[in-house]
C-alpha cells in the first residue's frame, strides 16, 4: 500500500531524511521509532505531501501528492490543529465535502462516541483543549475510512480511554485491510499492535523488521532499539 | 472550493453567533463601530475653516514612507519565516485532502481579503486626522482603502516568490538580505543629510519620499502613487500604480492558478510562524514575540520571597531588551514623541513642548502596554504558591516594569530637554508623571484582569482601555490646566498631573491587590 525508496529531504545543508526506503502493506502496523530529531516527523510530513522531497513515494500504486492518493490516505499529524471558528460537527462536515463522502453522518456520530465527543458537537475549536483537539484531528482522518493512514505521536495529549479506543480503531483497521503507519518515541505505546518495526537514528531508517522474525530471533524491540541509538547503554545492560 | 467556501461561510456564522451570545461584547463592538462612524462623519462635515491645508507633497510623503516602512518590514520577515495565507488547521486538514493546491490558494486568497478588515479599520480611523490636515478629494478615503487592501494581497504573494527563490540555495537569503539592508541603509543616510541641510522632518519626509523615483518605485510606489490620489487625484502615477498593482495581483494569482503548484512547504514555516505569533498575542506577549533573547546577561536572580519576582522580571527584561531595558517599546515611545514634536512645529515655550511631547508620549504607552507583563506569569501556577501577600507579589511583580518606564521616561525627556533646552525640574517633573502613568496603566490592567478576566479581542481591549482612561484622567487634565492658569508654570501643571496619576495608581492598586489570592481572582 505504501512504498517509499530513497526518500531523502534536505533543509539546505542539514540532511534531515536520508534515502529512507521501506514500505507497509494492507493490514499491517507499521512503527516509525527513534529518537527526538532523528527524521521521523520530517518522513510523515514527506508522506502526506507537505513537503518537497527526492525519491519516490507511492499510496496504492498513486504518487503521493495526487488527487487518488490523497482520496485514500489519512493524516494525524503531531500538533492537532483546528479551525477555531468551525464546531466539531463542521470539521467532520468539511472533510466530508472535502473528499466527497456520501452518508457519512452516522460514521461521524460513531467516531465521535467513541472518543466521548458526542457532547461536544457544537463546541468551537477555539474552545477545545489540547487532547479534544486531537480527538477532532483523529475522528477526520478516521471518517474518510482510509486505506491508508499515518500518524505522528498520536497518543500525546490523550487520556487512557481515548488510547485504548484508539488501539482497538487500529485492529479493526488492520482487520479491514487498512495499512497503518505510527511514528512515535515512547515504545510502550505501541509495543502490542505493531507488525513492522522502523528504527530511523540520525535521519536513517537503521532497522527494518517484522514482529515475527524478531520474536523468532528471540530479541524485544526494545532491546534493538537502545542497541542502535545508545550502543554504549545497550552493551552496559541497560534498559528504558 | 465548495468544501473551502464551507469553511469560510461556516467560521462566519460562528463568529457572529460567538459575538451575539455576549452582549458586553457586543455592546462595545456596537460602540466601537459608532465611535469610527462619528469620527468619519465629522470629519467630513466639519466647518471647512476648521479644516487645515498641509501641504500635497507632505502627504505623499507620509503615505509612501508608510509604505516603505510596511512593504520593509513585512518582506524581510518573510525573507526568514516565508509568509503565508494559512494557518495551521489548513495544512493539516485542507492540505492533505484530494482539494488541488490551486483552490486553496483562491481560498486563502479569499479569507486574505477577509483578513484585511482590520488593518481596513485602522486606516479607516486614519482618515478624520488625514481628512483634518489635508484637503482630500471626496474619494480620498476610497482610494486610501484600495491601496491598504492592494497591500495586503501583494505582500504575501511577494515574500512567497522571495522565500521559493532564496530556499533553494544557501546564498540567495544573504545576497537578498544585503540588498535590503543596502536599500534601507541608502534612504535613512539619504534623509539624514537631507534633514541636516532642512532642519524640518516634514520638508526631508516629502523630499525622500516625494519624487518620482519613489512614485514609480516597483510595488511601494505603485501602492503609494493609489493612495496619494485622495489629495492630488486621478494622475498618471495613479493610473501607472493600479494596472501595475492588478497585474501583479491578478498575474501572479492566475500564474499560481494555473501552474503545477508544489507551495506547502512553502508556506510550512511561514505558517508556523504566524501560529505561535496568534499565541503570543492571544497570551498578551506579542510586543515580546520573536525577540532574540541574549544569553550573556548577567542578571542574578537575588532577593528573598516576592521580591524575587522582582528580580526575575528584571533578568527577563534584560534578556530580550537591547541594551540595559532598553528594547522596542522603548525606541518606538521615544522616537515617536520626538517626530512628533517635530512635525507639530509650532511652539510657544521649551516648558510646553515637553508637556506635548509628554502628552503625546502617554498615548503611546497607552498602546504599548496593552499587554502587561504579568499576563505571562498569570498563565503559570508559580506565582500563586509563593508564600507572600497577594499585596507584596503584586507590588514586587510589577516593580521592574516601573524602573523600565523611569529609566525609558528619562531617556525620553533627557534628549527631549537638550533638544529643546528645558530645565532640569522640568525633565524630571516630564520623567516621572511618565512613569506614573505607566503604573497607572499596569493597575488598571490587572484590575480589568480581575473584574472581567479575558476580553474577547485584544483590539476592543484596546478600544475600551482608550476610552476609560480618557475618562479617568480628565480630573487631572482639569487640574493641571486649573494650575498652569493660576501659577502661570507649565512645571507646576505638569506637576498636577502626575500627582493626579500617582493617586489613580494608589488606588488601582489597592484595587486591584488581591490578584494573586488565587487563580479565580486573576479572572
Amino acid at each position: 500500500m505504501l512504498k517509499v525508496n530513497k526518500l531523502t529531504k534536505n533543509y539546505g545543508k542539514v540532511i534531515a531524511v536520508n534515502k529512507a526506503t521501506f514500505e507497509i502493506d494492507n493490514g499491517e502496523i507499521g512503527v516509525l521509532i527513534g529518537p527526538n530529531g532523528a527524521g521521523k516527523s520530517t518522513t510523515i510530513k514527506s508522506i502526506a505531501g507537505l513537503l518537497r522531497f527526492e525519491g519516490e513515494i507511492t499510496i496504492g500504486g498513486k504518487p503521493n501528492k495526487s488527487k487518488e492518493a490523497k482520496r485514500i490516505f489519512g493524516y494525524v499529524p503531531e500538533s492537532p490543529a483546528v479551525y477555531e471558528y468551525l464546531s466539531v460537527w463542521d470539521h467532520l462536515e468539511f472533510i466530508a465535502r472535502a473528499y466527497n463522502l456520501t452518508d457519512w453522518e452516522s460514521a461521524a456520530e460513531n467516531l465521535l462516541a467513541r472518543f466521548d465527543m458526542s457532547d461536544k458537537k457544537d463546541k468551537l475549536g477555539k474552545d477545545l483543549s489540547k487532547g479534544m483537539q486531537q480527538k477532532v484531528s483523529l475522528c477526520c482522518a478516521l471518517l474518510i475510512k482510509p486505506s491508508m493512514i499515518m500518524l505522528d505521536e498520536p497518543m500525546i495529549g490523550l487520556d487512557p480511554k481515548a488510547i485504548k479506543e484508539l488501539k482497538d480503531i487500529f485492529l479493526e483497521l488492520k482487520r479491514s485491510g487498512c495499512a497503518i503507519l505510527i511514528s512515535t518515541h515512547i515504545l510502550d505505546s505501541i509495543a502490542d499492535i505493531w507488525d513492522k518495526a522502523l528504527i530511523m537514528n540520525e535521519s536513517e531508517i537503521v532497522y527494518n523488521n517484522t514482529r515475527e522474525k524478531l520474536e523468532a530471533d528471540g530479541e524485544s524491540l526494545e532491546h534493538i532499539f537502545f542497541s542502535i541509538t545508545e550502543p554504549e547503554k545497550a552493551e552496559g545492560g541497560q534498559t528504558a | 472550493m465548495k468544501p473551502l467556501f464551507f469553511i469560510i461561510r461556516k467560521s462566519l456564522k460562528n463568529l457572529i453567533k460567538g459575538i451575539l451570545k455576549k452582549p458586553l461584547v457586543l455592546i462595545g463592538y456596537i460602540f466601537a463601530l459608532l465611535f469610527v462612524v462619528l469620527m468619519v462623519f465629522m470629519a467630513f462635515f466639519m466647518p471647512s475653516e476648521l479644516i487645515q491645508s498641509a501641504p500635497p507633497e507632505l502627504f505623499r510623503g507620509i503615505v509612501t514612507l508608510v509604505f516603505t516602512f510596511m512593504y520593509f518590514t513585512y518582506l524581510k520577515v518573510g525573507l526568514d519565516k516565508g509568509s503565508t495565507y494559512f494557518r495551521m488547521a489548513d495544512v493539516n486538514l485542507a492540505f492533505t485532502s484530494p482539494i488541488k493546491p490551486n483552490k486553496i490558494m483562491l481560498y486563502a486568497f479569499i479569507k486574505q481579503i477577509g483578513a484585511t478588515i482590520l488593518f481596513l479599520f485602522i486606516a479607516i480611523c486614519q482618515i478624520p486626522n488625514l481628512k483634518n490636515n489635508f484637503a482630500m478629494h471626496s474619494y480620498g478615503a476610497a482610494v486610501i482603502l484600495l491601496a491598504a487592501v492592494l497591500f495586503a494581497l501583494a505582500y504575501p504573494l511577494i515574500n512567497m516568490a522571495i522565500y521559493s527563490w532564496v530556499t533553494k540555495k544557501e546564498q540567495r537569503k544573504k545576497r537578498v538580505k544585503w540588498v535590503f539592508n543596502v536599500l534601507a541603509i541608502f534612504v535613512v543616510v539619504f534623509a539624514l543629510i537631507n534633514l541636516g541641510s532642512t532642519g524640518d522632518i516634514g520638508k526631508t519626509i516629502s523630499a525622500v519620499f516625494d519624487n518620482p523615483i519613489a512614485h514609480y518605485f516597483p510595488v511601494i510606489g505603485w501602492t503609494a502613487s493609489i493612495a496619494n490620489a485622495a489629495v492630488t487625484g486621478f494622475t498618471m502615477e495613479f493610473w501607472v500604480g493600479a494596472v501595475l498593482m492588478t497585474i501583479l495581483i491578478a498575474g501572479g494569482s492566475v500564474a499560481i492558478y494555473r501552474m503545477n503548484l508544489d507551495y506547502y512547504e512553502d508556506v510550512l514555516k511561514g505558517t508556523e510562524y504566524v501560529e505561535a505569533a496568534v499565541k503570543a498575542k492571544r497570551e498578551g506577549n506579542n510586543l515580546r514575540f520573536n525577540l532574540k533573547v541574549k544569553d550573556n546577561v548577567k542578571q542574578k536572580i537575588t532577593g528573598k520571597g516576592a521580591a524575587a519576582l522582582f528580580y526575575k522580571n528584571l533578568a527577563e527584561l534584560r534578556k530580550t531588551a537591547i541594551f540595559l531595558f532598553f528594547d522596542r517599546s522603548s525606541i518606538t515611545v521615544i522616537v515617536s514623541s520626538i517626530i512628533f514634536k517635530f512635525v507639530m512645529s509650532e511652539t510657544i515655550d521649551e516648558a510646553s513642548t515637553m508637556l506635548t511631547i509628554l502628552v503625546f508620549s502617554l498615548y503611546i504607552q497607552l498602546i504599548m502596554q496593552v499587554q502587561v507583563k504579568l499576563n505571562s506569569e498569570l498563565d503559570k501556577h508559580y506565582v500563586f504558591l509563593i508564600p507572600e501577600s497577594s499585596q507584596k507579589k503584586l507590588l514586587y511583580g510589577t516593580l521592574a516594569v516601573h524602573v523600565k518606564n523611569l529609566i525609558d521616561g528619562f531617556i525620553l525627556f533627557v534628549i527631549s530637554g537638550i533638544l529643546f533646552k528645558a530645565s532640569v525640574p522640568v525633565i524630571i517633573a516630564c520623567a516621572l508623571t511618565y512613569t506614573l502613568f505607566g503604573a497607572v496603566y499596569v493597575y488598571t490592567d490587572v484590575l480589568s484582569l480581575r473584574l472581567f478576566g479575558g476580553v474577547h479581542s485584544k483590539g476592543l481591549l484596546l478600544f475600551i482601555k482608550i476610552i476609560v482612561h480618557i475618562l479617568i484622567f480628565i480630573p487631572g487634565i482639569i487640574a493641571a490646566v486649573l494650575t498652569g492658569a493660576f501659577t502661570e508654570s507649565t512645571l507646576f501643571a505638569i506637576c498636577a498631573l502626575g500627582g493626579w496619576s500617582l493617586v489613580l495608581a494608589i488606588t488601582f492598586f489597592m484595587l486591584s491587590s488581591g490578584i494573586f489570592n488565587n487563580l479565580e481572582s486573576a479572572g
